[in-house]
């Protein structure tokens, strides 16, 4: 005759008699703290308290990161080569992994049925732009693309391959685009421009430096020829050694299509609007010049 | 996602919520049942109900406020209520026009870069073709520069050598005829020197007249012979 066990066991009668938690109860983790180094108490912290003995060491007058003691220092005996030079001019990218990517879509921080952009990116606090610091935008990195499983229509400003086959091979979509820094500040800080009062300016051409970057279809270039970018997903897909996924019969494809305009800053809003935060209202011009200059 | 966010921040005197769906566990795969979360950014204090609108006429107002820039700010901040005209928000014909002459000496078209760029391309191949048909042309030459510099080199240790093989000949004939070796730059080596080449002229004249008569000789008979 076997008694029925019930349910919970040992673990709840002990839960029961045991009494109420309170500070007296409470105890850190063994290894959770770690005592504080007192320098100049006891046997062990006093005496020369951790200087050692006699010398610059002890006195405290030892003399600059890397003197040699009169030898021309490493430093400056190894002559100097332009490595560095104009790293102060150059573009920088911040990264952002995959696997970033896939922490921020799966804690809902980032919405995957809505097109991402650098806004998005931003107001999830996913990625921190600095345009003052020559940042020009956010680079996908493909750390965690063995683990990336989201279906997104993302618009990054450059991308490594990997990454690229790992968005397609869910059957996203990806773009690399163009933003010069004035329009990089609007995007990531959209609300402090709307109430500057300015219109929305134009998005400017990338550099001649950077155009091949942008009108070339491997990087999916925003400049790039779509029937080429299609060719090059193909060839993405043969290489990386997934099936393509047809994006076409997709349900989301509509959202999945939608592309920035080479001039355009925001989804939905043209340049040469102004948007009024107070009032919730949206001035566009009626001036054919400016309208002719903010269309062209 | 930005409309959703100007909305909160406005949130003091809207509240316009956009219908959150409930709290279900986030499957990729049901995508419209997601749930998204918004940041609580900073409450957006616009001051609308009591503004400051600086007063253009009087002169106690700074500079500063009276220029078209705080203008602009003001209608961002105020909207209609800061009595400003939308028009002036816009640039004039004039600054439209300096801002479009800006833009086309400094931001050229796709088209022209794009030109610019094949045109940077396509020079820098031609030079790289240039140079690779010299080291072509060059490397065609190698075996015979290669060929003509051995023999070269050749050539000068063969005279190194019949130089010293008749130095030391000379060195022989004068120990022979003054019976000690002598300095071969004292002035009895010298003289004997020219006696020698002299003795050595005239038997290169004999065997040149020999080999002319000789010649002369074999001609003679022959014609003879033929006629």
């Amino acid at each position: 005759m076997s008694f029925p066990k019930k349910p919970g066991g040992k673990g709840l009668d002990v839960l029961q008699t045991l009494p109420r938690i309170s500070l007296e109860n409470l105890r850190p983790e063994p290894g959770a703290r770690h005592r504080e180094r007192r320098r100049g108490r006891g046997q062990h912290g006093g005496n020369r308290s951790g200087r050692g003995h006699k010398g610059e060491r002890q006195r405290g007058t030892r003399p600059r990161l890397g003197f040699e003691g009169g030898q021309t220092p490493f430093y400056l005996a190894i002559p100097k080569y332009g490595f560095n030079e104009g790293h102060s001019r150059r573009p920088q990218y911040k990264p952002l992994s995959l696997k970033r990517l896939q922490y921020l879509i799966d804690l809902g921080r980032v919405d995957p049925t809505q097109p991402i952009d650098l806004t998005q990116l931003v107001n999830a606090r996913g990625v921190t732009i600095q345009p003052l610091k020559r940042d020009y935008g956010v680079q996908l990195v493909d750390e965690g693309a063995d683990i990336f499983a989201a279906k997104i229509n993302i618009e990054v400003q450059r991308a490594s391959e990997g990454a690229i086959a790992a968005v397609e091979r869910n059957g996203g979509v990806i773009t690399t685009s163009f933003y010069d820094p004035i329009s990089l500040d609007i995007l990531i800080k959209p609300v402090p421009f709307f109430m500057r009062g300015q219109p929305i300016p134009k998005r400017m051409l990338p550099g001649e430096d950077m155009v091949p970057y942008y009108t070339s279809a491997e990087n999916r270039g925003y400049l790039a020829d779509p029937a080429k970018i299609q060719e090059a997903r193909l060839a993405l897909a043969q290489k990386y050694g997934y099936v393509l996924p047809d994006i076409s019969v997709d349900e989301l494809y509509r959202m999945l299509a939608t592309r920035k305009d080479v001039r355009q800053i925001f989804f939905g809003l043209s340049p040469g609007w102004v948007v009024n935060v107070t009032e919730r209202k949206i001035l566009k011009p009626t001036d054919e010049k400016l309208l002719k200059y903010y269309n062209s | 996602m930005a409309v959703s966010l100007l909305c909160r921040r406005t949130g003091s005197f809207s509240i316009r919520l956009y219908s959150r769906k409930p709290a279900l566990p986030p499957s990729p795969h049901c995508g419209f049942l997601l749930q998204t979360a918004c940041y609580n950014p900073k409450p957006l204090k616009l001051n609308i109900r009591d503004p400051y609108i600086p007063d253009k006429d009087s002169e106690r107002t700074p500079e500063w406020q009276k220029t078209a820039k705080y203008d602009r700010k003001l209608y961002g901040r105020y909207g209609s209520a800061s009595g400003i005209d939308p028009a002036s928000l816009w640039p004039s014909h004039e600054e439209l026009d300096k801002i479009i002459a800006e833009e086309k000496e400094w931001q050229p078209s796709l088209e022209v870069m794009l030109k610019n760029i094949e045109a940077r391309e396509n020079e820098e191949a031609e030079k790289r073709r240039e140079k690779e048909k010299i080291i072509a042309a060059n490397m065609a030459k190698m075996p015979q520069m290669v060929a003509d510099w051995r023999r070269e080199k050749r050539e000068a240790k063969q005279k190194l050598k019949e130089e010293k093989a008749r130095r030391e000949k000379l060195l022989a004939e004068a120990r022979e005829r003054f019976g000690s070796s002598v300095d071969p730059r004292s002035p009895k080596f010298l003289e004997m020197v020219a006696e020698l080449e002299k003795e050595e002229k005239k038997k290169k004249k004999l065997l040149k007249r020999r080999l002319r008569e000789e010649q002369a000789a074999g001609a003679g008979p022959t014609p003879a012979a033929s006629s």
